[in-house]
């Protein structure tokens, strides 16, 4: 039963395997869940999510596999009748096609219900309502490239789809900018624990083994506590664009500093790009020398950039190209960063603004440096896992939308 | 499977004093029928350890708790072997020391498996996971599945001849396992709505006067709503407030302008600054 739903899952990016799906069969084979669709929507979700963040994978997929029950029965009869008999009309040629516009399915259910709302009447061959044979992107036998197949068998059993169609949970995806508590969780696994403290604790085995040796005599045997020797340098972009990601900058901060129980964090400030000088003060006035900083990298240090590694061009690419007043470098900003990356094997460069925008010419390029991460639960445990040397565990994901290289442009 | 999961229990339906909606009852009944553990998430005070109370009431089984803290390990969900008191008596001399039996104290879990051999089937209630090691739900694995375990120092088995109806609590402080994710069935119990708010507050002031939970259940919405809070008020603060709104008969008219006993709601002064500054009409 539902063979196809438990694809749909998958293809929504829920980790469903065998096991879990012989679960849901199991209990369906026992009489466990109702018959009712809400039932159906309820027990299976408890069976295939581990997550609440999985909650709206979850919704996605069940409203696209039980698609049919979409809409409340009175709406859904009055466009039937609508889409009835579709028209016939030649096909667009490539460039007619290329002229439309495109939509993603969030904007799309927007304007759909829009449009329903507002259209009172049966349409045909037209590029706006909901009809047949037009080029809106609503209704049927028609050629918008991205709409949206309007009718078919409405079935008004909609109650459960109604549900998942509202996607309450779309908070709860772990793809959004985090908090510092999670974060804290995910920083503390950078530790690496050695015997270097100058405190002292007993040390149990070796004691027992000393006084039996000692024939029953207490003989107490100390050694140095065990401590995080993890450092990381933290460079923060203080440029305007990132203007609006100061809370999410601020919470990730304050987690490095307090929650993450790291022996040493220190902080440098940069305009845009790295130059040749840093700044150890938000407001760029202490400088201090990148040469300073590379020479001698003690061990065990990270190197984390947060930035949007987003601006013109010629700030990344060209000599002299910082903008910030007063501040010439000969030296390409790229070059600069190339050799931040030559001081620190261990590096990620976590970035605020969403994935989609990665295909700008001066974020990627940052990205074939610095391994670049969203500033999320999900980037942030990422990044810490290539900190940690364990990168092939993470997929490599490519950038959504290519954008041309540098060299393309120029 | 050998041991049996399928038993005769009516389906739970919920309690007098809690309140569960259709798919909560579905998701618990669906967890006992499987045997599996059922895993409950969700905002402090949306009520994640009273579902135990509640299931354990509405089966008319025995709950027993286990509260986890960030000292606790697995091993003593199994059992205990008193050391100390052994060595106690050894010294003092009234007991029979080489008995080893008499110092193993059962924990939660063993006594659970112990009570299902004598055919007493219970609710056991693990609150509060994520409290523990990173690693504490791993090392629970074998014994949830297995439903045995052996105590080393008599070597006696205990088995359990019917799986105990386990409630797991979260607080999403740490993330658990996969490989125990993949084991339990999961819920996260989202905050109720405004109608499942009024019912709730109606179960626990059954007299109270209609307008001033009207508005008392208004404002409490408003002021959940008001954007980073760190800590929005939940259902018990809540239910406190009527309380206090009740003792001291305010009317209900007054928590249009004022939010009187505010720092039953807020406890944070940032967050009670916010409220008023967003909420409360400007003079």
């Amino acid at each position: 039963m539902f063979e196809g739903f438990h694809s749909v899952l998958r293809l929504a990016g829920l980790k469903v395997g065998v096991g879990e799906w012989l679960t849901v069969t199991q209990a369906l084979d026992n009489g466990l869940i109702g018959p009712s669709l809400k039932e159906f929507y309820s027990t299976t979700r408890a069976l295939v999510c581990r997550d609440e963040a999985d909650y709206d994978r979850f919704d996605q997929a069940f409203s696209a596999y039980f698609q049919g029950a979409a809409l409340p029965t009175p709406v859904s009869q009055m466009l039937e009748s609508w889409l009835d008999n579709p028209l016939a009309k030649p096909p667009l040629s490539p460039e007619e096609l290329a002229a439309l516009p495109e939509y993603d399915l969030e904007q799309l259910r927007k304007l759909y219900e829009e449009r329903l709302k507002e259209q009172t009447e049966r349409h045909d061959g037209g590029s706006h309502w909901i009809g047949t044979g037009g080029t809106s992107p609503f209704g049927q036998g028609g050629q918008h490239p991205t709409g949206m197949r309007v009718g078919e068998g409405a079935s008004g059993r909609g109650q459960a789809i109604a549900v998942a169609r509202a996607r309450r949970f779309r908070n709860y995806r772990d793809d959004i900018v985090l908090d510092t508590r999670q974060l804290a969780v995910a920083v503390r696994r950078l530790r690496r624990l050695e015997r270097k403290s100058r405190r002292l604790e007993l040390d149990m085995p070796e004691t027992i083994r000393k006084t039996a040796a000692n024939g029953g005599d207490i003989e107490i045997v100390e050694r140095p506590e065990r401590r995080n020797q993890a450092r990381v340098v933290l460079m923060l972009d203080a440029g305007g664009s990132m203007d609006p990601h100061v809370r999410s900058v601020q919470a990730f901060f304050s987690a490095m500093k307090q929650g993450g129980g790291l022996r040493d964090v220190e902080a440098y400030y940069f305009h845009n790009c790295v130059y040749a000088e840093i700044y150890s003060d938000m407001a760029l006035l202490k400088k201090k020398s990148l040469a300073e900083l590379t020479r001698s990298v003690p061990p065990n240090t990270n190197l984390v950039m947060v930035g949007d590694a987003w601006m013109a061009p010629r700030e990344l690419f060209s000599p002299y190209g910082s903008i910030e007043y007063g501040t010439t470098d000969e030296v390409p900003g790229i070059d600069r960063l190339r050799d931040l990356a030559a001081a620190f094997p261990k590096r990620v460069w976590l970035n605020p603004i969403p994935e989609n925008y990665w295909g700008e010419s001066t974020i990627r390029a940052v990205g074939e440096i610095m391994p670049m991460f969203p500033m999320t639960v999900e980037g942030m445990v990422a990044a810490v896992q290539v900190l940690l040397g364990r990168g092939d565990r993470v997929a490599k994901r490519a950038p959504k939308r290519p954008w041309p290289s540098p060299q393309e442009m120029f | 499977m050998s041991i049996s999961s399928q038993s005769s229990l009516p389906a739970w339906t919920g309690t007098p004093s809690y309140i569960a909606d259709e798919s909560l009852q579905a998701i618990v009944n669906v967890a006992i029928g499987l045997g599996r553990p059922l895993l409950v998430k969700g905002e402090p005070g949306t009520g994640k350890t009273l579902l135990a109370y509640a299931v354990a009431e509405g089966l008319k089984l025995p709950l027993l708790t286990w509260h986890i803290k960030s000292t606790t390990r697995a091993q003593d969900g199994l059992y205990l072997y008193d050391t100390v008191a052994r060595l106690n008596d050894s010294r003092f001399g009234d007991h029979d020391v080489r008995d080893i039996a008499q110092y193993i104290k059962l924990g939660p879990l063993g006594e659970a498996f112990e009570r299902s051999q004598k055919g007493e089937r219970v609710v056991l209630l693990i609150d509060e996971i994520d409290k523990a090691d990173i690693e504490f739900p791993n090392d629970l694995l074998h014994e949830l599945d297995a439903m045995r375990f052996t105590v080393a120092e008599t070597g006696r088995e205990i088995v359990a001849a019917q799986r105990p109806i386990v409630l797991i609590t979260s607080n999403a402080e740490k993330e658990l396992p996969d490989a125990f994710l993949r084991r339990c069935v999961f819920h996260y119990i989202e905050f109720p709505d405004e109608a499942s708010l009024s019912r709730i507050c109606r179960v626990h002031h059954p007299d109270v006067d209609e307008k001033l939970l009207a508005a008392a259940l208004r404002r409490f919405v408003q002021i959940r709503a008001v954007q980073d809070l760190r800590k929005k008020p939940t259902t018990s603060e809540l239910i406190d407030w009527l309380s206090s709104l009740r003792l001291s008969g305010i009317d209900a008219a007054k928590l249009e302008a004022t939010l009187p006993f505010a720092g039953v709601l807020l406890k944070q002064e940032n967050d009670a600054q916010k409220v008023f500054r967003t909420t409360l009409p400007r003079r």
